[in-house]
């Protein structure tokens, strides 16, 4: 049998979610068939402002491993915008952490 | 203290990958001292789309459109929505100046209370009663006519943004994708209830004297000289670097 690049029973998920007098949070990611499902890849788009821009992919990168489950998706977005283990402070404009997890909620 | 002195640059119409990658030279040579703070006002040619930093370009643009079109389509180093930069009918500025300039807040959301209060005084000295709508939106009769977005990075602020001169909702949006073909009609429709131009509000436009009341409105509220200057060699020789490198480069427009 021919192997596949990836696993294979990674389902796709998307939601979109706009933050109340911010900005749209647009979440693409693939989990696994675990229960709960574990975040394989991640991709969060929209039209928000991320100061420095490259922390967004500090952020995908925290929340790649994480279980679908609300209280570690808030750990991990906490601990990203608290800036522990980044060099600068992260300023994050048009979303904060409760509309980051609500948009990895809606997408999952 | 006296006015600071600052730089105007006019440097009319330009295509996407040139306007962006000249923003982005302008900033790295602020920052390096080798120019000053520097205000910008440019037009497109040919039109083009420019995505914020953080957008999904399959998700925002309706690329096949764009081409038929002869529309390009660019990533911008700053973050916020995409926008329809038609050639002609915006005037967009930029201001680069060093992230510890005296006086600029280092939170982005003050800094854009500031920067933008330039805008607003410029518009009123058009005659138009202008607010600075948070986050990032000017308003005029309560509808927008400016969008501006902002980075901080290489040791420097940049916040550029459009001056809308005519609206085209049908083309723009067009351009965009949109969530359903079935509220195309209604965005369509949402556009002319929330956003206006320089047309619309003040019958004609005039592009100088437009440009001259922004000069005015930031001279003011930033306490700054404006002498008119020109584009350095230093700057023209970034700017095609970093045009190789990002905005006329797939790897970086097609990233996310």
């Amino acid at each position: 049998m021919p192997t596949q690049p990836g696993p294979i029973s990674a389902d796709t998920r998307s939601g979109d979610y706009k933050a109340v007098g911010g900005k749209l949070l647009r979440v693409r990611m693939t989990v696994t068939a675990d229960n709960p499902p574990v975040i394989q890849t991640i991709r969060i788009t929209g039209d928000f402002f991320m100061h420095p821009e490259e922390a967004i992919e500090d952020l995908e990168q925290r929340l790649t491993g994480a279980p679908l489950d609300e209280t570690a998706l808030r750990a991990r977005v906490q601990a990203f915008f608290a800036g522990d283990a980044s060099p600068e402070d992260v300023q994050v404009v048009g979303a904060g952490v409760d509309d980051f997890v609500t948009a990895l909620l809606k997408a999952a | 203290m006296p006015a600071q002195e600052w730089r105007l640059l006019l440097t009319g119409d330009m295509s996407a990958f040139d306007n962006m990658a000249l923003d982005e030279a302008v900033l790295r040579c602020v920052v390096a001292g080798t120019s000053p703070s520097t205000l910008r006002f440019y037009g497109w040619e040919p039109s083009a789309v420019s995505i914020g930093y953080f957008q999904g370009i399959e998700q925002e643009v309706d690329l096949d459109v764009c081409r038929e079109q002869g529309v390009d389509v660019t990533r911008r180093l700053t973050g916020g929505g995409a926008v329809f930069h038609e050639h002609d009918s915006e005037i967009t500025y930029s201001l680069a100046v060093k992230d510890d300039y005296p006086g600029i807040p280092k939170k982005v959301l003050d800094s854009y209370t500031l920067l933008c209060g330039g805008l607003v005084a410029g518009f009123r000295r058009l005659g138009l009663e202008a607010e600075f709508k948070p986050i990032n939106d000017i308003l005029v009769n309560g509808k927008k006519i400016s969008g501006n977005a902002q980075t901080r990075r290489f040791g420097g602020i940049l916040q550029h943004g459009t001056l809308l001169c005519d609206v085209n909702p049908q083309l723009m949006f067009s351009l965009l994708k949109v969530p359903s073909e079935k509220i195309r009609d209604k965005l369509i429709a949402g556009v002319e209830e929330r956003v206006t131009s320089i047309r619309r509000e003040v019958g004609t436009v005039d592009n100088a004297a437009v440009i001259e009341a922004m000069c005015a409105g930031f001279s003011e509220v930033l306490d700054i000289h404006l002498t008119p200057g020109t584009v350095t060699d230093e700057e023209l020789v970034l700017l095609e670097r970093v045009k190789e490198e990002r905005y006329a480069n797939p790897t970086w427009t097609y990233k996310r």
